[in-house]
């Protein structure tokens, strides 16, 4: 079934759109992320040009987080503060990205700003879980017990502050410039971050687990709110049309996916959805490294 | 055959026409003068239709069909490897008002039917549309452009799509794609006669989004704002909804 995308200004299969959003759904619920970096490759791969398939990933995101949120919320495993000043980091950080992002589109860099983006922290992210997750396997084994959370130089800094529910009491600095981070990625990838977000908050901020996914898909939900609308207002590339088949798709998948991920141990888990950011990653890099089928490329004049 | 005779009947039908026909040496007319981009659009063909005084075909009239979409600029971007790896976007070339739809068919080809000059001043076919370009001076970029709107349906030069019926009937199937634009479509008719035209007929006909494809973009053009706020909405509201359903089943 054909669908005319208003805002892409072609016309795309609905059903593959459901099916898209479904398989994204299936992963994220299994692995408890909001799955918008493999969903905007994917749209990229089936034709919707960059900027809409950002601009919709991360509206995209935005619903398929908040269902997740209002789960994590009723059984209070959202630290609210902390997620207010990942928050005010993520709207800056976002507010910075999208300024990067129309000033690529400008110079015509879109498309290789957006996959190198994705090669460079997909690579990273993906080899860094599946090394940890490896070794966690592999301590299980050997049953050494480690600390809570180590100290080290991140913890001397000033303007401290407490955060009860993750029980730290740590500087507002490492949470802010992390939030400003996801933000500014978040604008120019279309995620909502929450695969970088729960490492950084586990290994950089030392929050216990409970709060972790809670308090991502607090900042993922924000975050992905203020890039759509930013988006939407200075470079009119969000698709409701194409947003919504996803989404149709999307929300029925995640509680497959969820049902499925109880089943499987947590490290097992890290380690596979490493090696599946590290294949995107991959994917993303042969595409740029190949010689391309055609050298020319047109767009409308900015 | 039912063809033919529906065309037969809309140009009897036509209120000018069966006057005009016997005093004009070209009559024309289009299948329809609107055509509407619903969410179900996947492309539209019009058929444009005329009769002329006297018998068509070789050493007597000639026909030439154009039509010419709205006009905007365009960027055509060359890949170059950096760093001896990477394919990045290099050197670039900016063509001013190229059509965004181009059409031409003739009973020939119109390199056949009038002298080079007549054609590059009426720009008839894809070599003489009049594409001018500042930045990258290389004519691959003009020969890249021509490729990549011909590959997508775009720019179509076709030989073969005028059908003549009862030798001075004639009638041409216009193929719009899925992707193209809105606004404002020309379409000329052209009669030319021993190298030369005699007559030309200018219809008009325009590319529409109506219904929910017309609204979503035009409140996404006028009101960025409450745009983005509904799309910010109505994803929650969608994400909500889904929760509620499943925890049910």
């Amino acid at each position: 079934m054909q669908v005319y995308l208003p805002i892409a200004e072609m016309s795309v299969d609905a059903l593959l759109l459901v099916g898209i959003g479904f398989g994204v759904g299936w992963l994220s619920g299994l692995f408890g992320v909001g799955g918008g970096f493999l969903l905007t490759p994917l749209l990229i791969l089936i034709g919707i040009p960059a900027p809409v398939a950002v601009a919709s990933g991360a509206n995209q995101t935005l619903g398929a987080s908040v269902s997740g949120l209002i789960a994590q919320w009723r059984r209070s495993n959202v630290d609210a503060k902390m997620g207010g000043v990942l928050l005010v980091g993520g709207v800056l950080g976002s507010l910075a990205g999208v300024q990067l992002f129309a000033l690529l589109r400008r110079i015509g860099q879109v498309d290789l700003a957006v996959s190198l983006f994705y090669v460079v922290v997909l690579g990273t992210v993906g080899a860094l879980m599946v090394m940890e997750s490896l070794r966690a396997i592999r301590r299980r084994r050997s049953a050494v017990k480690r600390k809570l959370h180590d100290h080290f130089w991140m913890h001397g800094l000033p303007l401290k502050m407490r955060f009860r529910k993750s029980r730290l009491y740590i500087s507002v600095i490492p949470p802010f410039v992390v939030g400003f981070a996801i933000g500014v990625l978040s604008a120019v990838m279309g995620v909502g971050g929450g695969f970088m977000l729960v490492p950084a908050m586990i290994y950089l901020l030392g929050m216990p687990t409970s709060v972790v996914i809670g308090t991502s898909l607090f900042q993922v939900v924000f975050v992905a709110a203020n890039v759509t609308l930013l988006q939407a207002v200075q470079l009119g590339t969000v698709d409701i049309l194409l947003t919504m088949l996803l989404l149709l798709g999307g929300v029925a998948g995640a509680q497959f996916g969820a049902a499925m991920g109880t089943r499987l141990r947590g490290e097992e888990t890290r380690a596979l959805l490493g090696l599946l950011v590290l294949s995107v990653a991959l994917s993303l890099l042969w595409g740029l490294l190949r010689t391309p089928d055609n050298l020319f490329s047109s767009g409308p004049a900015l | 055959m039912i063809r033919r005779a529906v065309l037969l009947l809309l140009l009897l039908l036509l209120p000018a026409g069966r006057a005009a026909a016997q005093d004009a040496p070209l009559v024309v007319a289009l299948s329809q003068t609107a055509v509407e981009v619903t969410t179900g659009f996947t492309g539209a063909s019009l058929m444009v239709f005329g009769s002329t005084e006297t018998p068509i075909g070789p050493g007597g009239d000639e026909i030439l069909v154009v039509a010419r979409g709205p006009t905007r600029p365009v960027v055509v971007r060359r890949k170059v490897p950096a760093l001896g790896i990477l394919w990045v976007n290099g050197p670039s070339a900016r063509f001013a008002g190229v059509p965004g739809f181009y059409f031409i068919a003739g009973t020939r080809p119109a390199w056949q039917l009038l002298p080079e000059e007549e054609r590059q001043r009426n720009s008839l076919g894809l070599d003489s549309l009049p594409l001018t370009s500042t930045g990258a001076r290389s004519p691959a970029f003009r020969a890249a452009l021509l490729g990549l709107e011909s590959s997508s349906g775009m720019w179509v030069e076709d030989t073969t799509a005028i059908e003549i019926a009862g030798s001075r009937l004639f009638h041409a199937r216009l193929p719009l794609p899925a992707a193209v634009p809105t606004g404002d479509y020309r379409v000329e008719v052209l009669l030319v006669r021993s190298r030369r035209i005699v007559a030309r007929q200018e219809l008009a006909f325009r590319v529409d989004r109506v219904g929910t494809a017309d609204r979503i973009a035009t409140v996404a053009e006028d009101q960025p704002f409450i745009y983005g706020l509904a799309c910010i909405i109505f994803a929650a509201l969608a994400g909500w909804l889904g929760s509620i359903l499943f925890r049910r089943g």
